[in-house]
């Protein structure tokens, strides 16, 4: 079995808002904005727009985006649940509905004022105690005080030290190549502002073992894409990033942000899951990636995603992101754009855009001979990543 | 210079009041060197009976001080009294006769009548020449050594006195010494009675985000309402946390439980530091706690520094009101007594022994006292004790020491000897505290005679802060013996 739509369709436009601590407008504007970049970049008017995709924690109803771009008919419109996990799980479900003809270009966005507006970063502790399947499952955990997203994945990151002997220096090793990278790109709210091992170690705690600088940044933004099929892709302006293949997953016992009752808990199984799908599709392996966006939202799940894609064996992520080897010039450079860190969080989509360029070869750190480009989505939940390049062309 | 006339630094009336208080000290300072005669002897011998309550009272169950038998063998030859309980054989009692009576340091009594009538113990340092045995009578001495000036404290206004006693055995023998200090002061002078009082009406604080319930997790919620914790279980066998309807291993909806032993051990844990949250307190321990019954849990570990938790530590359940709702929680289990005792070749300066939680009940704080000989009314009755300015009974220092005691034998086995003792006061332990001990070996010295002394470093912390700080110098056995 593998996926029809792999290799067959393809990001046509990219388009994004300054990203920012404050974007001083509403998400609804960032998202007509962003949306509007992406549409104009694959070389297309608006009103071509037929279908759409967006996550189910998107502030902005589809309706509201096309009464806005002036879109006379949507043909397929979808949402993808589960937060950053979504992320590349909105092109997969875009590149599905070209495909199958549920619609020709299919938008695909997020936008929100994440920093200004709704924080993710404060906590859960004024969801309600009702008998809601959601509700009874923070139930298990906020009464405790464990309430944030950095909280839930640190407690993660304690087994994984504790089973393999990984530090802190070592998901440091992480945020340096971030901020390195993000040091070099204009668009990064961190241009020009890298950060030594030195300064993370010092950095403040937000939860034990979790130190600042092992946090993503909280943002504003907005972040769009047009997918279509290949065979369209090839006329418009923008030579194609091929959806070389893009897969979701969800593994045994799976919780959100808090899978903490499996037998192991220093693995990623629902990414693992997706990557067996996209090597089998994709007939690649981890040697044949040149580059990968490797979802960043805490460093300490970075290690396990680069464990579970095979770039290195179980327990032997701390060796692999030593001596430079996910900088630039390293053997697996890791977000050129300074990733979610560094550049911004859009909620993984700002990634998906750098894979992009990195395949157009137009990125500021682009990678030379950037064939095949991972990108990854959100950890600790159902999660999804794809995998592009030029084609067979 | 007209201003030279200006008002005089104080009134009459506290000029007056510095001439009494000096008055004061003069006379309290003129008994500085003075015993309180010949040799007093204690009311009883050194007996089993008494030694059987400490035990009980302190969960202090080194065979050495109960079982005939192994103490036959032991190497102290026969059964020995806790070297703690030192004070408490020569304690007067509630009742004691008159021959006992007014023969203690007077300084006390001038204080009552000066009006520092409150008393609590700040240090106590023993010093042990040998462990007393069955049957032996001990006599007491005790010499003024100190009269401090009048100090502010959080407890109130007051005098420190510090005394030394000696102990002797029938013969004259010295067996032991110990150096006293008490703050004797005027009630409702200090810090804490004063906070005390302004707490009163205290600010409604948000509580704890609750738990959602639904019908299918009612059980688990129930079981805590009642104090147990309860575990899905599926006649299958197989277990399951967090609940489902319908068992994925054999497909029944029809799911029981069962009630948890409450043991289990460290899997992961986190501090979260920032955001603080106002309904929590800081700081804040969330455990993954795997249960001995194979599921696990998410919860927080009380009572311990986030620094001395470790993965797999042994974890006991308590069901509490955390903030407001009513959560299973675990401390570290109290560490197993040592059976064999370690030798001088197994420690080494820097280590650190576990730490051992104490819940300090009523019962604890009562069941000591009396153990101790020790019937302050502020540490066995509430009221009285809250008529003293305190907000409720308290530990004894004679408690606070034979906790230590236990906390190092229990460490190092029955057969370590200890040499002295010494400890600091400071919050109190109230009930419902929790008092944590830590403790580290701070100094070794040489072996002789096949013995090489240890010195340990010890504290005891409360929710407030320290209760005792101090160390013990003990005796292990060499390799090279
Ligand atoms: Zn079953």
């Amino acid at each position: 079995m593998t996926m029809e739509f792999a290799g067959k369709t393809a990001i046509a436009g990219i388009g994004a808002t300054e990203f920012s601590k404050n974007s001083e407008r509403s998400t609804l504007r960032l998202a007509i904005e962003c949306a509007e970049a992406a549409i104009r970049d694959a070389g297309l008017e608006p009103n071509q727009i037929d279908g759409m995709v967006n996550f189910t924690v998107e502030d902005n109803p589809e309706i509201e985006v096309a009464r806005n771009l002036g879109i006379k008919q949507l043909t397929h419109f979808s949402r993808i649940h589960h937060s950053g996990g979504a992320a590349c799980g909105t092109i997969h479900q875009a590149a599905m509905a070209v495909h199958s003809g549920a619609c020709n270009y299919c938008l695909v966005f997020r936008a929100f004022n994440e920093r200004s507006e709704t924080r993710f970063g404060i906590g859960v502790q004024d969801r309600p105690a009702t008998a809601n399947s959601a509700d009874v499952d923070f139930g298990w955990s906020s009464p405790f005080g464990l309430l944030t997203p950095a909280s839930w994945v640190a407690m993660f990151a304690r087994r994984y030290m504790h089973e393999y002997g990984a530090t802190s220096e070592d998901f440091g090793r992480v945020a340096v190549a971030d901020r390195k990278h993000a040091a070099t790109n204009p668009e990064a709210f961190f241009y020009e502002r890298p950060i030594t091992l030195k300064e993370h170690q010092e950095s403040r705690w937000i939860v034990k073992p979790l130190h600042l600088l092992d946090c993503c940044q909280e943002s504003d933004g907005g972040q769009a894409f047009v997918v279509t099929t290949l065979e369209r892709a090839k006329d418009l302006a923008q030579p194609p990033a091929v959806i070389a293949s893009a897969a979701m997953g969800s593994g045994e016992d799976q919780q959100m942000m808090k899978s903490y009752y499996r037998d192991e808990i220093t693995g990623i199984p629902e990414m693992g899951i997706v990557a067996q799908q996209l090597w089998r599709d994709t007939g690649l392996c981890a040697d044949d990636i040149q580059t990968a966006v490797i979802y960043d939202h805490f460093t300490p799940l970075v290690l396990p995603q680069l464990e579970e894609f095979g770039f290195c064996k179980p327990g032997e992520g701390k060796d692999f992101v030593k001596d430079g080897n996910i900088e630039l010039g390293g053997r697996l450079p890791i977000n050129p754009n300074g990733g979610q860190l560094g550049e911004a969080y859009i909620h993984g989509m700002n990634g998906i855009a750098e894979g992009v360029r990195q395949v157009r070869g137009t990125s500021v750190n682009q990678v030379p001979d950037a064939e095949n480009v991972l990108v990854t989505a959100g950890t600790a939940v159902p999660t999804s990543a794809l995998i592009l390049n030029r084609g067979n062309a | 210079m007209s201003e030279a006339k200006a008002a005089p630094d104080c009134s009459a009336d506290s000029q007056q009041d510095a001439q009494r208080k000096a008055a004061l000290l003069e006379e309290l300072r003129s008994a500085i060197g003075q015993t309180t005669g010949a040799p007093l002897p204690a009311r009883d011998a050194v007996n089993q009976a008494m030694i059987r309550h400490w035990s009980d009272a302190m969960t202090d169950f080194n065979p050495c001080y109960i079982d005939p038998d192994f103490a036959a063998k032991s190497i102290h030859g026969e059964v020995v009294a806790p070297p703690a309980m030192l004070n408490a054989w020569t304690m007067a009692g509630l009742h004691p006769p008159a021959s006992l009576q007014g023969r203690g340091v007077d300084t006390y009594a001038k204080l009552d009548a000066a009006g520092y009538t409150s008393v609590v113990a700040t240090n106590s340092e023993h010093d042990y020449v040998r462990y007393l045995k069955l049957g032996e009578t001990l006599h007491h001495s005790t010499k003024l050594t100190e009269v401090s000036e009048e100090k502010a404290t959080a407890l109130g206004t007051g005098h420190f006195v510090t005394t030394v006693t000696e102990y002797t055995n029938d013969a004259g023998e010295v067996v032991g010494a110990m150096t006293f200090r008490i703050l004797k002061f005027r009630p409702g002078t200090g810090r804490m009675a004063a906070s005390a009082e302004s707490a009163a009406p205290a600010k409604p604080r948000p509580i704890r985000p609750k738990p959602g319930i639904s019908r299918d997790t009612g059980f688990f919620w129930d079981g805590i309402a009642q104090g147990e914790l309860r575990i899905q279980k599926c006649d299958c066998g197989a277990l399951h946390h967090p609940p489902m309807v319908r068992c994925p291993k054999c497909g029944t909806y029809d799911l029981g439980w069962i009630v948890a032993s409450g043991r289990g051990k460290v899997y992961s844990h986190v501090e979260p530091v920032h955001p603080k949250i106002p309904s929590f307190d800081y700081p804040l321990i969330v455990g993954l706690i795997e249960l001995e019954e194979g599921t696990r849990l998410l919860s927080n570990v009380i009572d311990i520094e986030d620094e001395f938790v470790e993965i797999g530590m042994d974890v006991e359940l308590a069901i509490q009101e955390c903030n407001g709702v009513e959560l299973p929680v675990f401390r570290p289990a109290r560490p197993a007594r040592r059976e064999d005792t370690l030798h001088f070749e197994d420690v080494a300066v820097g280590d650190r022994m576990a730490p051992c939680p104490i819940p300090i009940t009523p019962t604890l704080i009562v069941s000591t006292a009396i153990a101790s000989r020790d019937y302050q009314d502020v540490h066995h009755d509430r009221d009285l004790a809250i008529k003293r300015g305190s907000p409720d009974i308290f530990m004894n220092i004679l408690t606070s020491s034979g906790l230590s005691s236990r906390y190092a034998t229990d460490w190092a086995g029955p057969e370590a000897v200890l040499k002295n003792l010494r400890i600091r006061l400071g919050v109190p332990n109230y009930p419902y505290d929790t008092m944590t001990m830590y403790g580290e070996v701070a100094d070794k010295g040489a072996v002789t005679n096949g013995r090489g002394p240890v010195t340990l470093k010890i504290r005891g912390t409360n929710r407030m802060g320290h209760h005792l700080t101090g160390s013990i110098d003990l005796e292990l056995p060499s390799n090279a013996a």
